[in-house]
């Protein structure tokens, strides 16, 4: 009996124990996010706007060829450069802009990442975050050249656009069913 | 026998000993100047449609059914809801930047109509949170023209 006492306290203290651990992460956690907005990023290995626009590439690159996994691996590192970006360079416009963007772009790149399986859903996710990799890099000097393409087909005709590093259409929301499908809009530089 | 009788026990120690840790209730009381219906237009009718099908998890204010207050079912009420309201809260719609709120209203839009919201395991449960398709007709509309209205305060 006194056995089983001690296991149901034990029982009820690692419980306890576990959920204050939750709450204490779950604090730290916002807390973190505050201190990060507050503050620059430390300028030694961030992410610059040139990182993120490669990672976006590589989901782009990954849906043309219907792959989704690769897709979500783009995603994980787009979600990753995001958390990392340095902003001390930015003037405080830039600065706006940019979280504008980004409030918006963070979760695209993180349900892309968790989304592996779905690819109408990565789709999805992709057509918005790429009408703000397209605002970020029309706000932030090219690094490259970039050219913004547009699909009339996807989306039951509704049409959407994407950015691209190659003048030939490679379609990232038809793949393989589609892949020349579309045209060029404008040569960001 | 008697070692059966000595897990039983124990488990029952252990169920009544779990029920002494209620989370905290996800309940504010009151509709705050950054909710969705005080941020953008929400006709009445798709008011109604999103506080029952919706709000539980996406909003402030849950209405919480018996069983929330059995552990450990509770709990797993409590992880649900708090990644629901990451997601998308509705009682904070009017601190989104207008980019996410464009991009949130798209994704209710195409949410409900695949299917995919509201969720089947809390629509089995709930049944009045069940959207006909008229009700869905309704939501889909409201969202696109709430988001082409951001878009052109934008």
């Amino acid at each position: 009996m006194k056995k089983i006492f001690i296991g149901v306290a034990f029982i009820a203290i690692t419980l306890t124990a576990c959920n204050n651990n939750n709450n204490t992460t779950e604090e730290k956690k916002n807390s973190d996010t505050t201190h990060m907005a507050a503050m620059p990023a430390p300028a030694t290995a961030g992410s610059s706007v040139k990182d993120i626009v490669e990672h976006y590439l590589h989901i782009k690159n990954a849906l043309t060829k219907d792959d989704g996994k690769d897709a979500a691996n783009g995603g994980k590192a787009l979600s990753d450069a995001f958390a990392k970006f340095d902003q001390a360079s930015l003037t405080a416009e830039q600065k706006k802009t940019y979280a504008d963007i980004v409030s918006d772009a963070k979760e695209h790149a993180e349900h892309i990442s968790m989304n592996a399986d779905k690819i109408a859903h990565q789709r999805e996710h992709f057509e918005t975050l790429s009408k703000d990799i397209y605002d970020l890099v029309k706000a932030f000097p090219a690094q490259q050249a970039l050219y913004k393409d547009y699909c009339p087909m996807y989306n039951n005709g509704k049409g959407a656009t994407w950015v691209s590093e190659t003048k030939d259409i490679k379609n990232p929301y038809l793949g393989k069913k589609m892949p020349t499908c579309g045209q060029v809009k404008e040569e960001i530089k | 026998m008697r070692l059966n009788k000595k897990i039983s026990l124990l488990l029952l120690f252990a169920f009544i000993a779990i029920q002494l840790i209620q989370p905290a209730r996800n309940i504010d009381g009151q509709v705050k100047a950054k909710d969705i219906s005080k941020t953008i237009g929400v006709p009445e009718r798709v008011n109604a449609l999103l506080r029952t099908a919706c709000y539980d998890c996406h909003s402030n204010n849950t209405n919480y059914p018996w069983y929330a207050y059995v552990q450990p079912i509770g709990w797993m009420l409590n992880n649900h809801i708090r990644n629901g309201k990451q997601q998308l809260n509705f009682s904070e719609f009017g601190s989104y930047s207008l980019r996410r709120q464009q991009s949130k209203l798209k994704s209710i839009a195409s949410q409900v109509s695949d299917g995919s919201m509201p969720l089947s395991s809390y629509t089995w449960l709930h049944k009045n949170a069940r959207l006909s398709k008229e009700d869905k007709a309704l939501v889909i509309e409201w969202a696109a023209q709430a988001k082409d209205s951001i878009a052109t305060r934008n």
